[in-house]
């Protein structure tokens, strides 16, 4: 069993930190979070491939974490991968010792760097739950048998303030049904439209990892001016508290407020643990762990 | 229908540039509902390309000819007799029907004038969108007639990305998500259970290219030959 599904079963409030693969083979900057930070973090989510941009492979950097001392957390998205590859990186995955899996369907090739690329999506994230769950169960998903089925910690994503909700709430049902053991929310600023959404959509004992994130200056900017095309939002106080200030500063306030956010989500049971993106840098994971009180 | 667009010039004219005597050829059915192909781009076509050539001091005829379907032999057949005066052929029409040209005209060059682009459907004059991908399985009954495969850019079969705001495309902020105006008809026609059940991964096998369909009746015709 995984650090993060003992965790969770536990009610321990895991936190997970993001580390940045890098764009190239420097990873030494990469692995500061979890040199600098193990003792107090669960796991590193391991981006593939983040916001379509070609990086470092997730699977590659999983293990290099997981060499460095920390347990991986593997993001995988059906972007770029047949069902082929996505079932042998799964393989791949679970034969390095990488446990913990949180599968995407992955931002669209155009918003990255390589926008000439042929986008795949053979299988919708939901089907790649399944087809997670078929290699566990010793087949894969053409029916053939494993010698030496894997074993997976299984996330998905759900996104609290999408818009309309109907749909996302029915591909949240769906990957219930498919075997997620966990899930990882889109960023969360607005702590009254979160409440809202675990209320009425959460069913009890489903297990949800908080994404908090610390933004860049120029994200807040793009927020105070109405700009931010994101599935999430910031609210006008939040902003207000961001504004000002050059980009680090800005930085070390987005850490403080999300230490803030976390220490409620726990004192009010609204999550089980955090997924925290600071920029893969171990200074901000710090100031958020100090405001957090963790 | 399919749609189709016209090449840049300079690439049509560059593509016949080391013959004399090129024919033209149009298709009446798709490509000339869209504008791209039919009799009178053709004559556009030749027009542009017989202008040009006289700037550049080329000499050479250049016909034109406009069949109701190139993707049907009998209305390609005599096409055989006409090219026989021609040196290379350009051909207006979609992919197929180029290709069932070339395959006709085997010992001649025979040139695209388009970009084959989707099967589409007329919007308004002039204004064409896209509407499938001609899967194979197809599922709009489940769907409410709005094709997941297609209209959703990444083609989910489950329901939406995480990236729709406000209801529309995280691609493209002026289009609609598929997946939210699936959910909305079904949700208005009393019918969003269809949607429920997880569908499996798509039967890719099937839509393995170059694909062949033959008609139940006669399948005995096409069996007897092989
Ligand atoms: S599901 Fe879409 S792509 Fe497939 S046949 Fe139907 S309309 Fe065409
Ligand atoms: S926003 Fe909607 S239409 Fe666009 S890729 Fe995502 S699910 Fe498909």
């Amino acid at each position: 069993m995984s650090k993060l599904e003992d965790a969770l079963s536990a009610g321990g409030f895991p936190l997970v930190v993001e580390v940045k693969p890098p764009k190239g083979v420097e990873v030494a900057k990469m692995l500061a979070p979890v040199t600098g930070l193990n003792g107090q973090v669960t796991a590193f989510g391991v981006p593939d491939n983040e916001h379509a941009k070609m990086r470092l492979s997730a699977l590659a950097a999983a293990r290099l974490v997981k060499e460095a001392g920390g347990e991986p957390l593997m993001l995988l998205t059906c972007r770029d991968r047949n069902r082929l590859a996505l079932e042998s990186d799964l393989l791949g995955a679970a034969a390095l010792g990488v446990e913990n899996i949180l599968v995407l369907s992955g931002d669209y090739v155009h918003q990255g760097d390589h926008p000439d690329a042929k986008p795949v999506y053979d299988a919708d994230s939901v089907q790649l739950l399944m087809v997670a769950r078929e290699l566990m169960a010793g087949r894969d998903s053409a029916g053939h048998a494993l010698s030496g089925a894997p074993r997976f910690f299984l996330g998905a994503v759900v996104i609290p303030e999408a818009q309309p909700l109907g749909p996302q709430r029915l591909k949240f049902r769906k990957k219930l049904e498919a075997g997620a053991d966990f899930f990882v929310t889109a960023p969360i600023f607005d702590l009254e439209k979160y409440r809202a959404f675990r209320k009425e959509a959460v069913p009890e004992g489903v297990k949800i990892l908080a994404c908090l994130k610390v933004p860049s200056a120029d994200e807040v900017e793009k927020a105070a001016r109405g700009e931010l095309r994101k599935v999430y939002s910031l609210p006008p106080a939040v902003i207000q508290e961001l504004s000002g200030g050059d980009p680090e500063e800005v930085l070390a306030k987005g850490a403080a407020v999300a230490g803030r956010l976390a220490r409620k989500l726990r004192e009010e049971k609204l999550a089980d643990g955090i997924y925290l993106k600071a920029k893969g840098r171990p200074d901000l994971a710090a100031a958020f762990l100090k405001a957090a009180g963790f | 229908m399919i749609i189709a667009e016209r090449k840049p010039f300079r690439e049509i004219q560059d593509m016949v540039a080391p013959y004399g005597n090129v024919l033209i050829a149009g298709c009446g059915t798709c490509v000339a509902v869209c504008l791209a192909g039919g009799e009178k781009e053709v004559g556009l076509l030749a027009a542009q390309l017989k202008l040009a050539r006289n700037l550049a001091g080329q000499t050479g005829r250049l016909g034109e000819i406009t069949v109701e379907r190139q993707c049907d032999r009998e209305f390609i057949e005599p096409l055989r007799e006409v090219a026989t005066d021609y040196e290379a052929v350009i051909s207006t029409a979609c992919g197929a029907g180029v290709q069932f040209l070339a395959a006709l005209l085997q010992d001649k060059p025979v040139f695209p004038a388009l970009n084959t682009t989707f099967i589409g459907v007329n919007e308004a004059a002039g204004h064409y969108t896209e509407r499938c991908r001609s899967c194979h399985q197809c599922y709009l009954g489940i769907t409410g007639g709005i094709c997941p495969v297609t209209m959703c850019t990444k083609g989910l079969l489950n329901g939406p990305c995480g990236g729709p705001i406000g209801g529309k495309c995280e691609v493209d902020p002026a289009r609609d998500c598929a997946w939210c105006q699936i959910y909305e008809r079904l949700e208005s026609q009393g019918r969003l259970q269809q949607i429920e059940a997880i569908l499996p991964l798509h039967p890719h096998s099937r839509t393995t290219s170059p694909g062949t369909v033959i008609h139940p009746a006669y399948l005995r015709r096409y069996a007897a030959h092989e």
